[in-house]
C-alpha cells in the first residue's frame, strides 16, 4: 500500500516537472491523454464497476465542454464559474437521461441512451444560431493563466489528479462495493435491502459529472468545440479504450486511453493505414489478454513482487 | 403537398427502407443468434458495393453484369465471413459479451484499411442497369424504376428469409441455439456449424445491401460508417433474431426520417431517434419477439 | 575507451547532420482528410502541389529545397487540432497547410493565429475563414461561398427565371452557398422570389421523395446546394427521375470534373454549375501543359483541388523569394498581394483579407464526343474583379 503511494507520488511530480523539460507539443499531447484518461475511467465507474451498459458516455464529455463554452461566450460570467457550469450541465443531464433509462437493463438500456443521445447530438448539430452547429466553436476566450500550453497543462494535471483521487475513493469506499454486488449478483443485493435504481442513478450522475469535467478540460486546453465530441462514434472509442485496458480494474481505463492517444498521434505520423494497425493490436488483445492490457502488467508486478519474496 | 405527392413520397422512401431493412436483417441474426455486437457489418456492406462495383466494371455494364453482380457480391463477402468466424469469432464465443466489441471494432479497422488499399482513396460510381434505368410516372411525378425494383426485392428477401429461419430445420435449430446453446448441443447438435452457417448468412445480408445500393450511391470510404448505428437502432426496436421485427424497424425509422426532414427542416432527423426512445419505452424488449 | 570516442563522434555528426538537414529545407506541414470520401479531393491538392514542388525543387528556393509532411484529420476537427500542433511544434515545419473540413480549417486557423505561423487553406470554402474569423496569418487559396454565391448570382440574375426553390445539403456549407446564391440573387434582380425550401441529411442517398416535393411546387428553377459526395448523389438522381429535363436546377461544382467524371456518359445534361478550374477551358498553352504533365505524372485529368495545390506551392516558393529569408512575418508581407503565373493565367493574393482572387467559370452540361464523360459548354468566365465581396465588405465582417 506504502509502495503504491510512494509510485503515485513519484509519477505526480514527474508530471508536474515535465514542462520544463520536455518540448511543447509532448506537453499539450499530455494534457489530453490526461483528460481522456479521467474520461475512460469516468465510464468505467458506470460499465465496469456497475455494470451499466453505458454506451453514450461521450454526451457527457460534450455537454460538459458546450456547457462551459456557452456560458463563457453568451453570458459574461466568470470563465471559473464557467468551468464549474459544464460539469453540472453534464450531471443534470445524466440525471436526466438515468431517469428516462433505467427502466431498461444491459443492451436496451445502451441502446435508448443511444437514441436519447443522438437526438441531444442532432439538437447541438443543427442550431447553428445557438452552438455554432456542425462548425462548433473555436477561439474560446479562457483565462490568460490556462491560454498557453504550459498552463493548460497543469490545470488538467490538478483537476484530473483530484477527480481520479475522489473516484478511486468512491470505487474503494462501501458504496464501490454495493455498486459491485449490484454489478455481479443484483438479486442478491436487493434481497439485503439495497435499492439498486437509486444507486445506479447515482453512479450514473457521477460519471456523467467527470465525463463532463473532461469536456471541460478539452475547452481549456483547445478553446474549441465541434458535434464530433457527442457523436456515437466518440462514445465507441472511449469504451473501446476502456475495454482495451480492461474494465474491471481501476487503472485500465486509463492506460487504454494513454494507449489509444498515443497510438493515434504517433502512428498517424508514420503511416495513414494506422486504423489497420490498431485493429492489429485489439484483435491481439482480446485473443491474448482478456483482461485487459492493465491485466498483464498487473500479473506481471505481481509476478515480479513473488520473484522477490521467494 | 397534395395527397398524390405523400403518397409518391411514401412509395418511394419506402424503397431505401428496403435496403435498411436488408442490411438490418442480417445484424438482427448475428445479434439475436450469435450474440455479437458486429461493429464490422457497416464494412462488409461496403464491401458489398465496391465488389459490386468491381464487377460490372470488369463485365462491362449490361443486365447479366448486374445480376452477376448482386448474387456474386454478397458472396464474397459471406466467404470473408466465414473466414473471420472460423478463425477468430468461433474461439471467442465464451469470453465477456462486451470483449467482443473490440473484436468487431478490430476488424471493422482491418477491413476498412484494406478497403482503401485495395481500391484507392477515389469514390467510384456505377449505373443502374439498362433495364431498369428511367422513372415510371406516378400521377405525374417520377419514381425511377430501379427504386421500384428495391422495392419488390425487399418484401421477396424477407419472405425467403422468414422461410428459412421459420419453416427449415436449420432455422428452427438456429433460433432455438439462439435461445438455449446448451439445450441444443446436448441434443447432439453441432452447434458451431449453426453459429458459422448463420454469421454467414448474415455478412451476406449486409454485403447484399451493399450490391444493391451500389448504382444510386457513390461508392467510397466512410459508407462502413454511414448506416450502422441505424441498424443497430432498428434491430433493438424490432426485436432480436426477429426478420419481420426488422423489416418492422426500417420501416419505422426510414419513413419518420423521410417525412421528418420533409415537415420541419431544420430539426427534422430526430425524428427517427426520438421513435425509437418511444418504442423503446413502450415496449422495451422489442416490437415483436425476441430471442434473448 | 576508443569505442566510446567513436560513437560519441558517430553521435554527434548524426545530430549535426540533423541539424544541418534541418537548414537545408523549407518545411510544409499538410493537415487534410486523406480517408473517406473527402479524400477524392484532397488527393488532388497534393499532387498538384507535388507536381509544382518537383518544378520549383529544381532551382530551390535561396538555395534551399521544400519539403512537406502530411498528417491525416479523419475529417474530425479534433484530430485536426492535434495534427497540427504536432506539425508546428514538433515538426516545426515553417508553413501549414490544409484542411478540407471548415470546421477544422477555423479551429486551425485560430491556433496559428496565438502560434503566428502562415496558415494557408486548400480546400475549405467556409467564408468565415477571410471574413468574419480573418486575421494576419491566414490565407484563403481556394474560392469560399460567398464568392461563389455571388458568381452564380451574377450569371442567374440575367436569365429570366423568377420563382426560385431552395434545396440541399443540410449543413453549414449547404445552407451557405444557397443563401449567398439566393441573397445576392434577390439583391441583382428583386423580381425573384423564393417558393420554398428543403433540405436534406448529408450523405442522403434517396433524393426522390424531395423531387417529387420540388416537382409539385412548380417552380422556374432550384438552387441546389449539395456538397463533396451529395453532388454526385444528387445528379444521378436527377438523371433517373429526369429532374434534370423538367426543371432547371444549379449546383456549385456542377460543372467540375469531380461531379461529373464518375459518372461516366450517364450524367445529367443541361445542369448549371460553377467551378473554378477546367481542365479543358481555358484551352490555352499553359492549362494543355499543365494538364497534360498531371495527367502522366498521375494517370488521371486534374481537378481544382490540383490548381490550388499549384498554385499554393508557387505563392510559397514566390514569396519566399520575395521576403529574402525564411522568416513567417516577411512571408506574410510579401505574400500580401502577390501574383503568380497559373495554368488559368495570373492569380493575385488579396492583400487586404488575404483571399486569393479566382476567376469562376459558370456553365451547363453537355455530352462530349471527345471525352467519356460530360464536360461544360456555353462557358462564361468571370474575372474575381467583378463578383467578389470588396475589402471594405470583407473586413466590415471582421469587426
Amino acid at each position: 500500500m506504502v509502495k503504491r503511494t510512494v509510485l503515485f507520488i513519484l509519477i505526480f511530480s514527474f508530471l508536474a516537472v515535465l514542462p520544463l523539460f520536455m518540448p511543447r507539443f509532448y506537453v499539450y499531447l499530455i494534457s489530453i491523454i490526461l483528460l481522456t484518461g479521467l474520461l475512460a475511467t469516468s465510464l468505467n465507474l458506470a460499465i465496469g464497476y456497475c455494470g451499466i451498459y453505458q454506451f453514450h458516455h461521450a454526451i457527457f464529455y460534450g455537454l460538459g465542454a458546450y456547457g462551459s463554452t456557452l456560458m463563457i461566450t453568451k453570458t459574461n460570467v466568470s470563465p471559473f464559474i464557467a468551468f464549474i457550469v459544464g460539469p453540472i450541465v453534464a450531471l443534470l443531464f445524466s440525471l436526466l437521461i438515468g431517469l428516462i433509462c433505467l427502466r431498461l437493463t444491459k443492451l436496451y438500456f445502451g441502446m435508448l441512451q443511444i437514441s436519447l443521445g443522438s437526438l441531444i447530438w442532432a439538437i447541438v448539430y443543427r442550431w447553428y444560431s445557438f452552438t455554432g452547429g456542425d462548425d462548433g466553436i473555436h477561439g474560446i476566450p479562457v483565462p490568460e493563466v490556462f491560454a498557453n500550453i504550459k498552463g493548460s497543462y497543469y490545470f488538467t494535471l490538478i483537476i484530473v489528479s483530484i477527480s481520479i483521487f475522489i473516484l478511486y475513493r468512491i470505487v474503494n469506499s462501501p458504496f464501490g462495493k454495493t455498486i459491485q454486488g449490484i454489478r455481479d449478483n443484483p438479486i442478491r443485493t436487493v434481497s439485503i435491502g439495497v435499492n439498486i435504481d437509486v444507486h445506479k442513478l447515482v453512479v450514473l450522475m457521477i460519471a456523467g459529472f467527470f465525463g463532463g469535467v473532461s469536456g471541460m478540460l478539452f475547452v481549456v486546453v483547445d478553446n474549441a468545440v465541434f458535434p464530433d465530441m457527442m457523436f456515437w462514434t466518440h462514445s465507441l472509442e472511449i469504451l473501446i479504450m476502456t475495454l482495451l485496458g480492461g474494465m474491471y480494474t481501476f487503472w485500465g481505463p486509463f492506460i487504454g486511453a494513454v494507449i489509444i492517444v498515443s497510438l493515434r498521434t504517433y502512428l498517424g505520423s508514420v503511416t495513414q493505414y494506422w486504423p489497420m494497425i490498431l485493429g492489429i493490436i485489439l484483435i491481439f488483445v482480446i485473443i491474448f489478454l482478456p483482461q485487459g492490457i492493465y491485466g498483464l502488467i498487473e500479473d506481471f508486478i505481481k509476478g515480479n513482487a513473488h520473484n522477490a519474496r521467494s | 403537398m397534395n395527397s398524390s405527392s405523400i403518397l409518391t413520397q411514401l412509395i418511394v422512401g419506402l424503397s431505401r427502407t428496403m435496403i435498411l431493412f436488408i442490411v438490418s436483417s442480417g445484424m438482427s441474426l448475428i445479434l439475436g443468434v450469435l450474440r455479437i455486437p458486429n461493429v464490422a457489418h457497416g464494412s462488409f456492406y461496403m464491401i458489398g458495393a465496391f465488389l459490386s462495383y468491381t464487377i460490372t466494371s470488369f463485365l462491362g455494364e449490361g443486365s447479366y453484369s448486374f445480376w452477376l453482380g448482386i448474387t456474386l457480391a454478397p458472396i464474397i463477402v459471406g466467404l470473408i465471413g466465414f473466414f473471420l468466424e472460423r478463425g477468430f469469432f468461433s474461439y471467442l464465443y465464451e469470453r465477456e459479451h462486451l470483449m467482443l466489441l473490440l473484436l468487431t471494432f478490430g476488424f471493422a479497422s482491418i477491413l476498412g484499411d484494406l478497403v482503401k488499399l485495395t481500391w484507392g482513396a477515389e469514390y467510384r460510381t456505377m449505373n443502374t442497369p439498362a433495364f431498369l434505368q428511367g422513372s415510371a410516372d406516378f400521377f405525374g411525378l417520377p419514381i425511377p424504376n430501379y427504386n421500384l425494383f428495391l422495392l419488390l426485392i425487399g418484401p421477396v428477401i424477407a419472405i425467403i428469409l422468414w422461410f428459412i429461419f421459420n419453416k427449415t430445420k436449420f432455422g428452427k435449430i438456429a433460433r432455438a441455439a439462439a435461445v438455449d446453446k446448451e439445450m441444443v448441443s446436448a441434443v447432439g447438435i453441432n452447434v458451431n456449424l449453426i453459429f458459422s452457417l448463420t454469421f454467414v448468412f448474415g455478412c451476406l445480408l449486409a454485403g447484399l445491401g451493399g450490391a444493391l445500393i451500389a448504382p444510386i450511391v457513390n461508392i467510397s470510404l466512410g459508407m462502413d460508417h454511414s448506416l450502422i448505428m441505424e441498424v443497430f437502432l432498428i434491430v433493438i426496436i424490432g426485436g432480436l433474431g426477429n426478420i419481420w421485427g426488422a423489416l418492422l424497424g426500417s420501416l419505422i425509422f426510414g419513413i419518420t426520417q423521410s417525412f421528418g426532414i420533409l415537415i420541419w427542416p431544420q430539426f427534422g432527423i430526430i425524428f427517427p431517434y426520438l421513435a425509437v426512445v418511444i418504442v423503446l419505452l413502450i415496449r422495451p424488449r422489442g416490437l415483436l419477439s425476441s430471442t434473448w | 575507451m576508443k569505442f566510446i570516442k567513436n560513437f560519441v563522434l558517430i553521435l554527434l555528426f548524426l545530430v549535426f547532420a540533423e541539424f544541418a538537414q534541418c537548414a537545408d529545407v523549407i518545411k510544409i506541414g499538410i493537415v487534410d482528410t486523406y480517408s473517406g470520401p473527402a479524400t477524392t479531393f484532397t488527393q488532388d491538392v497534393l499532387d498538384g502541389f507535388s507536381l509544382a514542388l518537383s518544378q520549383i525543387n529544381q532551382k530551390g528556393v535561396l538555395g534551399k529545397k521544400i519539403e512537406f509532411v502530411t498528417r491525416d484529420d479523419k475529417f474530425k476537427p479534433d484530430i485536426a487540432l492535434t495534427m497540427a500542433k504536432e506539425l508546428v511544434l514538433k515538426e516545426n515545419v515553417d508553413i501549414l497547410m490544409g484542411t478540407i473540413s471548415s470546421a477544422s480549417a477555423l479551429a486551425i486557423s485560430d491556433f496559428c493565429k496565438k502560434e503566428k505561423i502562415p496558415f494557408l487553406v486548400t480546400f475549405a470554402k467556409s467564408d468565415k475563414i477571410t471574413g468574419e474569423k480573418g486575421h494576419r496569418y491566414v490565407f484563403n487559396m481556394n474560392e469560399n461561398t460567398e464568392m461563389a454565391g455571388r458568381a452564380a448570382a451574377k450569371v442567374l440574375s440575367k436569365k429570366n427565371f423568377k420563382k426560385y426553390w431552395i434545396a440541399g445539403d443540410d449543413y453549414e456549407y449547404g445552407h451557405a452557398i444557397a443563401n449567398s446564391v439566393f441573397n445576392h440573387l434577390k439583391e441583382l434582380n428583386p423580381k425573384v422570389e423564393k417558393l420554398g425550401e428543403t433540405w436534406w441529411k448529408v450523405g442522403e442517398t434517396d433524393f426522390t421523395p424531395y423531387i417529387t416535393q420540388i416537382l409539385s411546387a412548380k417552380p422556374d428553377f432550384v438552387i441546389v446546394a449539395t456538397g463533396g459526395a451529395g453532388m454526385v448523389n444528387f445528379q444521378k438522381a436527377a438523371q433517373s427521375t429526369g429532374f434534370n429535363k423538367k426543371i432547371p436546377f444549379y449546383q456549385h461544382t456542377a460543372i467540375e470534373l469531380s461531379t461529373l467524371m464518375p459518372q461516366g456518359k450517364n450524367a445529367p445534361e443541361g445542369v448549371y454549375g460553377t467551378a473554378n478550374y477546367l481542365f479543358y477551358y481555358p484551352a490555352t498553352k499553359e492549362n494543355k501543359e499543365f494538364a497534360e504533365s498531371f495527367k502522366k505524372k498521375y494517370g488521371r485529368y486534374p481537378k481544382s483541388g490540383a490548381l490550388y495545390g499549384y498554385i499554393t506551392a508557387h505563392m510559397i516558393a514566390k514569396a519566399f523569394e520575395k521576403a529574402g529569408k525564411v522568416d513567417k512575418e516577411k512571408f506574410i508581407d510579401a505574400l500580401e498581394g502577390l501574383t503568380v503565373d497559373s495554368p488559368i493565367g495570373k492569380v493575385e493574393m488579396r492583400a487586404c483579407d488575404h483571399q486569393i482572387m479566382l476567376p469562376t467559370f459558370f456553365g451547363i452540361t453537355k455530352k462530349s464526343s471527345e471525352y467519356d464523360f460530360l464536360i461544360a459548354s456555353d462557358i462564361i468566365s468571370i474575372p474575381a474583379k467583378e463578383y467578389m465581396p470588396t475589402c471594405q465588405e470583407v473586413l466590415k465582417l471582421r469587426k
